[in-house]
């Protein structure tokens, strides 16, 4: 503090310097105070053990003895396993189909319910609804309504002229995306809240300085939604994206990865090999290279954000 | 303005009253309390509703009036090896362990977290306790059995009258698939099966493998199994059981598929006895039922079948090692099997007077043949105690899939067991 | 006279024909969501209709939507079964503390990250980022290491402490800071205020609609999850609805028709606190916010 005085009286050259390190100072401060609360208990029980979990993935580790470092023989051993590359194309996959859908829909129905209709409460309510049903009743109703023979779907089908409706569940083919369409059915409610809150933050003036202008409602929404929802979209790609990356409770319920391995993703991998059959270095291999994979779709996703923004 | 700000603070002090509150509530798990009395904690499996617990727990405590029992629940059978295994990662020091499975057993021997018990063992009625064997490992044990269940064929004795056919007597398995066409009857809504064969690969594999004389473990020739996929799979294409398929999109409950007599017989492992006693004493219609020998691959052989023990072992941070002891002798002893088979299941000790009282339990068939199902002449593990267990049948199970539903070939899907089980499982 | 008569003629179709176009809008929008909520509804009309049947009717096909035989006594012996109400209760404490916590600290921390400049803070956040890519199952056993060592084990303490301080409620709440126009938060500063002012009067009536929003999902998550309850607590007395619930699914066979009925009753109270929170998505209390 005396320091920073004597410079200021020392001369009118280094006074904006020194009082820009006093100001950055009290910013400094005055940001990790906010952030302190919430860091503490985030740090200790969620970033150490996340540390720790990461750097299992050198050792071989079965949950109980003293841990043994290997160095590199996980990620060798993960090269040659059938096993990790066949969860691995279905993970990609899934999010390749799940992250674009969900998106788009959640995108639509938070548009079509962003305003004073009567009885909009209700409609929200619904489409909220397969997100808190239980996962047990969707797991059990999705599998009879995918049913390959007396499911209402392949009825459907029938009647729509499709000679050879799929197998669904039943299918190596059609497991995977009969998984995504029941998690794009579950998802978009949750994702449709996020947008309803981004869309709150769009100032009304703007559309009315639109509408003044003449803009149809396709310029509107790619002139005043769009750019106004880009922080929140950014948040929902993010979340959407990991999310896919580490799907497993649905799977789990609906198909436990079957049949045979044409469900079966990197989280249940993990599960699987770390949990159940005790190679916990093993498994926190394969959590790391999916770490990886996902911290490289976010900052790529972070860039294009803050590319836009700029 | 200030609206948002006082509703927050309403809710913090809601929320933290709430929490104190909540954790007064918490019991404390402490092992000793004070009185002289001890206190035994043992980890179990949805208490409420696996009535053999407590059934076990009390007759231990009447006859041992100085130790109180009480149990670790995990709420679901499905999920209990995950929370077992975390919470010996933390160092637990919950004093049994109770050992659902051989697979489960395998891997707390692979990790030396269970106490050796072979001095219980020396002195337990080791001749008269069925599927004791299967927990020897390098010559040692670490867990006790106190229930032992195996495969027997469940039918329902009046469709067998109605097809005019004898009942399922040391069947071959080609005898079984005949029975099992003359049984199907019907389509749609009234469409009954000759038989249901459930959804887990230990159905075909794990008896194919026992009845053969060979070890799942080993994955230098699976060509064994091809005779048992080859049957099922006929079965399956002529309708006579379940699409594989449509088993596993309906969920379909073996023991829903017979009580409601949509299936003619039903091979699975004794415990399912226990709960068609219980459905019948609460009223739900049962059909007439009895047990047979699990069919064979030939005639007047003697009856080899799967099966294996439920039972106790002791953690290595347990508390109190002798009082556990104590009550792992006693599941294991005739007084155990005694509170064990008075709710119908399966004890692994096993005398005349047990069966006895087994058989004179309300609801029990009454038949010569029942009563000589429930003493085969050989019970096997399917998968016998190996660290590697568990990823084996992984992969078992995956290939058990594609061959069911068909997407792969008997001979592929054989094929891809050897090698994946080869250079995944083993190779660690 | 004559001019003003040409005129209200003029208008008057003009705005008949917009008035039409907009009601014929709102009936596309209404036979729309009709359809939809058709669908999505389908498996919550199943629970529903499941939850009034005997078990061995549950899984009958073909699906019969409406019971064949009304079975009523579920609603009355599930509270029989099990100490549902005592479960609906623990459930009701967890997610209402591990709500508050995050809401709290996520707004506050987020504010730092988005309307404060200070060095080191886009690494910090990545940091936060970076955990949400990593999948539970990987470091569920060393979290669970840890609160055994600090004899947190079979408390509520655990699970508050893991749940609360998540990076998913820095993250929104950051994100929709980052849509307050900069003016507002310089503005306030001329003002006199300090950020902590600036946060609780301006920032925070702001946010409502995000702050409804992560109080929703938070709720409803914490409110859902299975493998952290069923990880850290032992004592039955401790234990949630969905433990509960996933007891019913027994060793032998699934009593479904129960399961039905208790994810009824579980969902109800996430009901109300829907209803509750989408009153705040109303079209246009942001604009009205920001002018005040």
């Amino acid at each position: 503090m005396t320091t920073t005085v004597a410079h200021v009286e020392s001369g009118r050259a280094e006074r904006a310097p020194a009082r820009g390190r006093v100001q950055r100072r009290r910013a400094t401060l005055i940001g990790w105070s906010f952030i302190l609360p919430n860091f503490l208990g985030f740090a200790l029980f969620t970033l150490v053990p996340v540390i720790a979990a990461l750097g299992l993935s050198f050792m071989s580790w079965d949950a109980y003895n003293p841990p043994k470092w290997v160095g590199l023989h996980n990620f060798i051993r993960l090269s040659q396993d059938p096993m990790f590359w066949a969860a691995l194309e279905n993970t990609v996959l899934y999010a390749v189909g799940h992250v674009p859908l969900t998106l788009a829909l959640s995108l639509g129905l938070a548009l079509v319910l962003n305003r004073k209709l009567r009885g909009i409460e209700f409609f929200r309510v619904a489409i909220f609804f397969p997100y808190i049903s239980s996962l047990v009743a969707i797991a059990i109703v999705w599998n009879l309504l995918f049913d390959p023979t007396s499911g209402p779907v392949n009825v459907l089908l029938t009647h729509l002229g499709v000679h050879n409706p799929p197998g669904w569940t039943s299918s190596t083919t059609w497991a995977l995306p009969a998984v995504i369409i029941t998690s794009v059915w579950k998802d978009m409610g949750y994702y449709m809240i996020l947008f309803l809150a981004g869309l709150q933050a769009i100032p009304g003036e703007l559309y009315e300085a639109a509408s003044v202008d003449g803009a149809s409602a396709w310029h509107k929404f790619w002139n005043v939604t769009v750019p106004g929802l880009r922080p929140t979209t950014f948040f929902v790609l993010v979340i959407l994206t990991v999310s896919s990356f580490k799907v497993f409770d649905l799977i789990f319920v609906m198909t436990e990865g079957g049949p045979g391995r044409a469900t079966l993703v990197l989280s249940q991998l993990i599960y699987q090999d770390g949990i159940l059959n005790g190679q916990f270095g093993y498994s926190s291999a394969i959590s790391l290279v999916l770490f990886v994979m996902v911290l490289l779709i976010t900052l790529f996703q972070y860039r294009l954000q803050n590319r836009r923004q700029d | 303005m200030k609206r948002p700000m006082r509703m927050l603070a309403l809710a913090g002090i809601t929320a933290s009253a709430l929490a104190l509150a909540g954790c007064a509530g918490s019991p404390s798990t402490s092992s000793n309390n004070g009185s002289g009395k001890t206190t035994l904690t043992i980890t179990t499996w949805d208490y409420a509703d696996t009535p053999e617990f407590k059934a076990l727990f009390t007759a231990f405590e009447k006859a041992n009036p100085d130790i109180t029992i009480q149990p670790v629940d995990v709420p679901t059978a499905a999920d209990y090896e995950a929370k077992i295994t975390t919470m010996l990662a933390g160092g637990d020091s919950t004093d049994i362990i109770t050992v659902k499975n051989l697979t489960d057993y395998s891997g707390y021997v692979a990790k030396q977290q269970l106490v050796n018990l072979d001095d219980v063992e020396k002195a337990a009625p080791s001749d008269k306790l069925a599927g004791l064997d299967s927990y020897q490992y390098k010559g040692d044990y670490f867990a006790l059995p106190y229930r032992t269940d195996f495969t027997v064929l469940f039918y329902n004795k009046d469709l067998f009258q109605k097809a005019g056919l004898a009942a399922p007597d040391n069947l071959t398995w080609d005898q079984f698939a005949q029975d099992a066409a003359k049984l199907t009857s019907g389509s749609g809504a009234n469409k009954v099966y000759g038989a249901y064969v459930h959804t887990w690969n230990s159905l075909v594999q794990g008896i194919s493998a026992v009845q053969n004389g060979k070890d799942l473990t080993d994955p230098s020739d699976y060509s064994y199994l091809t005779d048992q996929y080859n049957m099922m799979l006929k079965l399956q294409k002529a309708g006579d059981i379940p699409n594989y398929g449509e088993a596993t999109a309906q969920k379909l409950a073996y023991q829903t598929e017979f009580e409601t007599g949509k299936a003619a017989m039903v091979p699975m492992g004794t415990w399912l006895i226990a709960p068609l006693l219980a459905d019948k004493a609460k009223g739900v219609s049962v059909p007439n039922w009895g047990i047979a020998q699990l069919p064979q691959i030939t005639a007047g052989q003697p009856i080899v079948t799967d099966g294996g023990p439920t039972g106790f072992g002791i953690n290595k941070n347990a508390k109190d090692v002798a009082a556990a002891k104590k009550f792992i002798a006693f599941a294991a002893s005739e007084q155990g099997a005694e509170a064990v088979a008075s709710i119908g299941i399966v004890p692994s000790y096993q005398s005349d007077t047990i069966t006895q009282k087994y058989f004179g339990l309300a609801g029990m068939p009454q038949d010569d043949l029942s009563k000589k199902a429930f003493a085969p002449d050989s019970v096997k593990p399917d998968i016998p105690v190996n660290p590697n267990a568990a990823a084996v049948n992984t992969v078992l199970s995956q290939e058990h899939q594609l061959i069911m539903t068909g997407s792969k070939s008997v001979s592929a899907g054989i094929k891809e067991m050897e090698s994946l089980v080869k250079s995944q499982a083993l190779s660690q | 006279m004559a001019i003003d008569a040409r005129l209200g003629g003029d208008i008057r179709p003009t705005l008949r024909a917009k008035r039409n176009r907009e009601r014929l809008s709102k009936t596309v929008v209404y036979v729309l969501l009709s359809v939809l909520l058709l669908v999505v509804l389908l498996p919550f009309l199943w629970m529903l209709s499941s939850s009034f049947k005997n078990n061995v009717d549950v899984l009958s096909v073909p699906i019969h939507w409406i019971p064949q035989h009304w079975v009523w006594s579920n609603y009355r012996d599930i509270w029989k079964q099990v100490p549902l109400a005592g479960y609906l209760g623990n459930s009701a404490l967890l997610a209402v503390s591990i709500t508050f916590l995050q809401v709290l600290t996520g707004s506050f921390a987020a504010y730092g990250f988005s309307k404060v400049k200070f060095p080191g803070r886009d690494g910090l956040f990545l940091a936060y980022l970076a955990t949400i890519a990593v999948p539970w199952q990987a470091y569920m056993i060393p979290q669970y290491v840890m609160m055994q060592h600090a004899h947190l084990t079979n408390t509520f303490w655990a699970l508050i402490l893991l749940q609360a301080f998540g990076a998913f409620g820095v993250f929104l709440m950051r994100q929709y800071y980052l849509t307050i126009p900069e003016e507002l938060t310089e503005a306030a500063r001329l003002d006199g205020l300090s950020d902590y002012g600036i946060w609780a009067r301006i920032i925070l009536p702001l946010s409502k609609p995000a702050l409804a929003s992560l109080a929703l999902l938070t709720f409803v998550n914490t409110w859902n999850d299975y493998m952290g309850p069923f990880i850290y607590l032992s004592s039955n007395s401790l234990w949630t609805v969905q433990l509960g619930l996933r007891q019913f699914i027994g060793q032998y066979s699934a009593d479904y028709a129960m399961i039905m009925t208790g994810s009824v009753i579980s969902i109800i109270p996430v009901l109300v606190i829907f209803l509750f929170g989408q009153r705040y998505f109303i079209a246009g209390i942001a604009t009205s916010g920001m002018k005040g």
